[in-house]
């Protein structure tokens, strides 16, 4: 458990950046609350 | 057989400042919900003109007026330093301007959907009659026009969109039915526009490789628009509608769909058609969208720059047996973004360029350029989204590290050399790797390229029926130079026994 611990998170994940399901695993183990996570496309 | 011949390509632009302005899903969803905010009353003084339009570098790159070296040495920004000798052709395709659109739109309608002003369409007519691909059969599928007057009565009163020229209403789009949302103006204004524009990439294709469009067996097309009615919302099909006004009398056609990997995913599709011998050749075509038309202006106007997203775009490209004599696309290596491939940008690129090389033994260093996602930079960095072609580089270049191809040291040499400048507007499907085939084609006849990589990515995520994105691959590369060999049928069997038989007759004789 680190920083992230008890904390919520919004995620958001951009196509040819970082996807959010891709931070959702980084933050898996995190002990944080993944409270909304959305991929969008800017281009 | 495992690879096809590239015979044609085209490239075209169509600026359409006021329909963006209008209809721009940007402005147009900013307008609906907020009404006459600032953004969109500053708006219009960012707009360009046709000649600017025409004389910005990376528009130019991608009709073909420039080579893609040539691209490289125009100073930037491109918006404040606009080239002094460029043309309204290139060797691609061309830039049309909005009103000749706005009659080109016409031509392409075949349900009286599209009404034009009286001595506007008349003023077109000469217009268009100039431009060398639409002939006198083309032509005459453009409609005398009428009053003003109906054509308000028309936008009062039964809820057609009006068309702009110069901020004048110079005709309308109608309603295709009383109730049925999936008809009205607005989504018929933006298949419409997407059919006309990918028929004028077609009609250049046809005129710049002196194909007989009688000789088109199949059309695929991929753009990222709907056409359909309530029962079934995007049922299609814009492939053949677009053959029938392009005249491809003896064709077929069909729509491939994956938002902006749709086009790498048409282009397997069709070679794998000609491939396996089902249809003589296919044509892979797209029309641009007028939703993304302004899509970033926001960023643009804040940043006191030309609202640059003012064109639409389109392409096609015709695929044949490969006869030795043009540039192959390979069939038998191509990259797939799996289901369970996993979503990181490790994950993506390892399929879509780790795989297909692995597949056929080759190393980072034996692909001349990759060519994923062309977006101009300078329409895609004001708005905080980056340098997408630039950022995608380096991803296949830090793969390239961690598979112990590259050092580390070298990553940006890498970039330089094997990345490309975008030059495509961003128009979801147009720039994902496609309007490369035309320049890649010609630096390879002419052996300044070997091999390349056409890499589509597509937000499949943006339906809300997946988490998923998707992408896809393939390489194009110099023919072997002799044709390839197609499967052995039960006559080539039959054939070739009866041959050794005579030889064997002929010997005991």
């Amino acid at each position: 458990m680190g920083k992230f611990a008890g904390k919520k998170l919004l995620l958001l994940g951009e196509r040819d950046g970082v996807p959010a399901p891709a931070m959702e695993a980084v933050f898996q183990n995190s002990g944080a609350e993944v409270v909304f996570s959305v991929t969008e496309c800017f281009v | 057989m495992s690879s096809v011949g590239i015979k044609g390509y085209a490239y075209s632009l169509n600026h359409v400042p006021e329909m963006g302005l209008h209809y721009g899903n940007t402005p147009y969803v900013e307008r609906l919900t907020k009404g006459e905010t600032e953004f969109l009353s500053k708006l219009p003084e960012h707009l360009q003109q046709y000649e600017d339009a025409r004389d910005y570098a990376p528009n130019q790159a991608y009709i073909g007026g420039i080579t893609l070296d040539e691209y490289e040495t125009q100073p930037k920004p491109w918006y404040e330093n606009r080239m002094t000798d460029a043309g309204r052709y290139g060797r691609y395709g061309e830039i049309m301007p909005e009103d000749e659109f706005l009659g080109l739109m016409d031509i392409c309608d075949v349900f009286d959907i599209i009404w034009l002003e009286r001595s506007f369409a008349s003023v077109v007519r000469e217009k268009l009659a100039k431009d060398p691909v639409i002939t006198d059969k083309v032509l005459a599928r453009l409609e005398n026009g009428h009053d003003l007057d109906e054509i308000n009565v028309e936008i009062e009163k039964h809820r057609a969109l009006p068309l702009y020229f110069e901020n004048n209403v110079v005709g309308c789009v109608r309603s295709g039915h009383e109730v049925d949302e999936c008809l009205f103006p607005y989504v018929l204004l933006e298949n419409l526009a997407s059919k006309a524009s990918a028929v004028l990439s077609v009609l250049h294709l046809l005129k710049n490789f002196d194909v007989d469009p009688g000789e088109i067996d199949f059309v695929i097309e991929c753009s990222e628009e709907g056409a359909g009615d309530m029962n079934q919302r995007a049922g299609g099909n814009f492939a053949k509608a677009i053959a029938e006004i392009a005249g491809l009398v003896n064709s077929s056609g069909c729509d491939v769909r994956g938002f902006c990997a749709g086009p790498v995913n048409a282009m397997i599709a069709a070679a794998s058609q000609v491939a396996s011998g089902a249809r003589k050749n296919c044509l892979v075509v797209a029309g641009g969208a007028v939703p993304k038309l302004y899509m970033n202006a926001r960023d643009h106007v804040k940043k006191s720059m030309p609202a640059l997203e003012d064109c639409l775009g389109s392409f096609a490209v015709l695929l044949v047996e490969d006869s030795g004599d043009s540039p192959v696309m390979r069939l038998d290596a191509l990259g797939k973004h799996t289901v369970g491939a996993g979503a990181s940008p490790q994950a993506v690129t390892s399929a879509l360029v780790w795989d297909p090389l692995q597949k056929r033994g080759l190393t980072f260093n034996d692909v001349d350029k990759y060519a994923a996602e062309l977006h101009t930079p300078e329409i895609t960095l004001p708005a905080g989204a980056g340098d997408v072609p630039l950022a995608n580089s380096k991803m296949i270049a830090a793969l390239s590290v961690m598979k112990q191809q590259l050092e580390k040291k070298d990553m940006m040499d890498f970039v330089r050399e094997k990345g490309l400048t975008g030059f495509a507007h961003t128009q979801g499907h147009i720039p994902s790797g496609v309007p490369y085939i035309g320049h890649a084609c010609d630096a390879i006849r002419e052996g300044k390229l070997n091999r390349v990589m056409i890499i589509g990515k597509g937000s499949l995520f943006l339906a809300r029926l997946t988490n998923l994105s998707d992408g896809a691959s393939f390489f194009i590369e110099k023919s072997s130079g002799t044709p390839a060999v197609g499967a052995v049928t039960k006559d080539d069997v039959k054939r070739l026994i009866l041959e050794a038989l005579g030889d064997i007759k002929d010997s005991l004789q």
